[in-house]
């Protein structure tokens, strides 16, 4: 099928897609001029360019005849509590009798039907349903036309059973599912090689800045055989101030692409953990879940967990009197206190003097480090930028309508129900107002 | 195209802005320019449109967030968003991007279903999420827990990234923040038209007259009417299905708005909240009393169709497998005169499949689980 979704410039056009062109566009798009224009010229008008956006693979013919529906369904919140009180005889009763809105409750009847229902913005519902649209709508891919290939190259399954049809009309209740290494690759940074590196520069027309202009592709071999370079023989206290450091580096939220100091420092990290992992006397330590590996990390690193109030007082002394040059004054204090009758907690703490305490939010800045790194790790063999991270431009058009229930750690989605309006509210995401959409629909009414 | 004078690249000042990939191309030594609209589009995107191509740290990120010099329109990036800034399309002031469901929020409303065992409809109005919607929870996180078990690829990273870039409805013990509105009541088509029905100003009217007068049926006698002292049941709980019409024109009566949303025992609730205020422990007994009866009355139901559903069939079990043969009927009203009519099952001799014809879809209309 030849793809008609370009995004020209001197014409602009809105596309189900998150590339930075539609999103130029986007902004600066403004409704279509009415004045000195006939009526048919602006229904033409809002047709086209709200087809430009809606169901751009369905031939005209194929969307006004068979999928186009005049029915909009529309829904109105309804409150129990007001339906307890009034069994509806108060909208019913008689008008003219003197009566005012203070009286009874026809006040809150009216602002009750003071958001008018945007049905027009309906129009282009019954295309949601799709299953290339659902995909799209879902974050699952980065364009209509990226989510019709999915389904075409047999990556995506209805209800578990592989479907084929981008044009496949889902029902509510009907479950799909997408490989998440697909998910992946759409909506991650796209893998920078020598080749498209060029590309994009020529692309902007000037000169990028040197982080992103290096190439970021890894020699892959590399990986296995320098993991001896990691001294994890050192002193844990050592050890564990470069963790913590570099845990610091692969938790920031930097808004810049992932530059190279964060990577060599989340690399660094991946090696220890691995060798002191790998060192461990369980034997079935690597296939453990993460938390039986990192208090494993933990055991190694002799960390202790800060006792709070009294107990991380005394945790505080107990390490100045490991460092400080006075220190068997300091000792002799801490052990004082040990002889108290204090918790076994507290004492455990005094007793144990390799120790290394770490504070909570430290602790579980450390968790938190070691879980991103082994479930985002840096893999040259994958299709996409490693570690992941969304795509430029991808917030501004990620969201996800109510019409589905989405879980994005399996890649899929349930379609629920179909679209609907309500007071203030339309569910169809279509970047035009009600008026546009409104003379789209009497387009397709067929009395032009 | 005119001939194009040859560009010599050592005189070329590098001074001036040139697209030094032009330089790298391999075929022409001629620098193709760049046009005036291209050129404004990369201004816009390294001005202005530079504000979108990273996500704002556990926040949404929309055009309409901004103004038209790429300013954040908000006081900070850390004040909540507004409405305002929730709209992904600038022009279209009817779309809004709501809230999905958090991690924890997702995992407590699997717990109370798989854990608790508590029905669907209990942990709808306990958590204010849709009925439909905790079903999916539940089902999603059942195939997620099944292929955790499997050790299958999970996309994690991209999971987190979404919710932190999309607004998110939070879990937590102490306070409920309901994710949607759970008592959504369907437009019905027959409400559509507009009727003009007079009425007796000194009878009350009241929902279920005005389902009625849209189906056309006649108004309820007194002794049935709620609203006229009639012994008959509460509005909610009228689901039994009424038939008004003859033949073709047959068609089921409007019920009222009461019994038509998805939660009609709140309005019960409400009802015993007004009665006995104060008395909590009754209007609590009252309210899982009735959501039990509920419960009993819709799996006797269940079990009931089911039960006329075997009937109709018979089952041989060989052994290897079970076969299941299912009673049709083939009869007159099914086939026609004619006897090529397809309301009844089975194939009609000489009658030929459609689906060698042109403009037959065969695209499947459904997927059984």
């Amino acid at each position: 099928m030849r793809n008609r979704a370009t995004t020209p410039l001197s014409k602009a056009k809105v596309r189900q897609s998150w590339s930075k062109f539609n999103l130029y566009n986007l902004s600066r798009i403004r409704s279509p001029p009415y004045r000195g224009r006939t009526f048919y010229q602006q229904k033409w008008t809002a047709k086209s360019i709200l087809r430009d956006y809606h169901g751009e693979p369905v031939r005209e013919a194929q969307w006004a005849k068979q999928l186009f529906r005049r029915r909009l369904n529309a829904v109105i919140p309804m409150d129990p509590t007001y339906m307890a009180r009034n069994d509806g005889t108060i909208e019913s009763s008689g008008r003219g009798s003197g009566l005012k809105d203070e009286d009874d409750f026809r006040g809150e009847i009216r602002k009750r039907m003071d958001k008018t229902i945007p049905y027009m913005n309906m129009t282009f519902a019954p295309l949601e349903r799709r299953l290339d649209t659902a995909i799209f709508r879902a974050l699952f891919a980065s364009s209509t036309r990226q989510a019709r290939q999915f389904v075409v190259h047999g990556a995506v399954k209805v209800n578990g059973k592989k479907m084929q049809y981008p044009g496949y009309l889902l029902n509510p209740g009907d479950m799909f599912q997408v490989e998440p290494q697909r998910v992946m690759f759409a909506t991650g940074a796209p893998k920078v090689t020598k080749k498209s590196a060029a590309t994009t520069d020529a692309d902007s027309g000037e000169p990028l800045d040197e982080a992103e202009s290096k190439p970021v592709e890894e020699e892959p071999a590399e990986e296995e055989e320098d993991d001896d370079d990691v001294d994890i023989e050192r002193e844990p206290r050592e050890l564990l101030k470069d963790l913590m450091s570099q845990a610091k580096s692969i938790l920031s939220h930097e808004r810049a692409k992932i530059g190279a100091k964060k990577k060599q420092d989340l690399r660094a990290f991946t090696k220890a953990v691995k060798r002191m992992l790998s060192r461990s006397t369980s034997s079935s330590v690597l296939t453990d879940s993460l938390e039986a590996q990192f208090e494993e990390i933990k055991n190694q690193l002799r960390i202790q967990k800060q006792q709070q109030k009294s107990g991380q007082a005394a945790a505080d002394r107990a390490k100045a009197a490991n460092e400080s040059p006075d220190a068997p004054l300091a000792k002799a204090q801490v052990d004082a206190e040990a002889a108290d009758p204090v918790t076994p907690d507290e004492k455990a703490i005094a007793e144990d003097k390799d120790a290394n305490y770490l504070s909570d939010e430290d602790l579980k800045q450390l968790q938190l480090a070691f879980k991103s790194s082994s479930e985002n790790p840096i893999d040259p063999r994958k299709p996409y930028a490693t570690p992941w991270t969304p795509r430029d431009y991808m917030s501004a058009f990620a969201f996800i309508p109510r019409y589905l229930e989405v879980n994005q750690n399996i890649c899929a989605a349930v379609y629920l129900r179909h679209p609907v309006v309500r007071p203030g509210l339309a569910e169809v995401p279509t970047p035009y107002g009600p008026d546009v959409n409104g003379t789209a629909f009497t387009w397709y009414l067929r009395r032009r | 195209m005119p001939p194009r004078a040859a560009v010599n690249i050592h005189n070329l000042s590098f001074k001036t802005s040139i697209c030094t990939s032009c330089l790298r191309r391999d075929f022409s030594s001629t620098p193709a320019p760049q046009t005036r609209l291209r050129r404004q589009m990369f201004a816009w995107l390294q001005g202005p449109g530079e504000s979108f191509r990273h996500p704002l740290p556990n926040s949404t990120n929309y055009l309409s967030a901004y103004n038209r010099q790429g300013k954040l329109l908000r006081e900070g990036e850390d004040t909540p968003e507004s409405t305002e800034d929730l709209r992904p399309f600038p022009l279209n002031k009817t779309f809004v991007s709501e809230a999905i469901l958090s991690e924890d929020l997702r995992q407590e409303i699997w717990r109370r279903v798989q854990v608790e065992k508590k029905s669907v409809r209990t942990v709808s109005v306990e958590l204010g999420v849709e009925m439909r919607r905790v079903g999916a929870v539940v089902r999603l996180v059942e195939v997620e827990n099944q292929m955790r078990e499997e050790r299958k690829q999970l996309a994690l990273p991209y999971a987190r990234a979404i919710h932190e870039m999309l607004p998110t409805t939070p879990y937590s013990q102490s306070k409920v923040v309901r994710h949607e509105s759970i008592n959504d009541l369907p437009v019905h088509p027959l409400t559509d038209q507009q009727l003009f029905y007079p009425t007796s100003e000194s009878r009350a009217f009241n929902r279920t007259d005005a389902g009625r007068v849209f189906s056309a049926a006649t108004r309820l006698p007194d002794e049935q009417d709620v609203a006229q002292g009639g012994a008959a049941k509460q509005p909610w709980q009228d689901i039994q299905p009424e038939k008004v019409g003859k033949g073709k024109n047959e068609m089921d009566i409007l019920k009222p708005a009461d019994a038509r949303i998805p939660h009609p025992h709140l309005i019960a609730f409400a009802k015993d909240q007004q009665e006995l205020r104060g008395n909590d422990d009754e209007i609590k007994n009252r309210y899982t009393q009735r959501l039990e009866d509920d419960a009993t009355s819709r799996a006797e139901a269940r079990e009931r169709k089911f039960a006329a559903d075997e009937k109709r069939k018979t089952r041989v079990d060989t052994g290897r497998w079970q076969f299941v043969v299912t009673d049709v009927k083939v009869s007159r009203q099914g086939t026609g005169i004619t006897g090529r009519g397809a309301a009844s099952p089975g194939m009609r001799y000489g009658v030929p499949h459609e689906d060698r014809k042109k403009g037959q879809v065969k695209i499947p209309t459904r997927v059984e689980v």
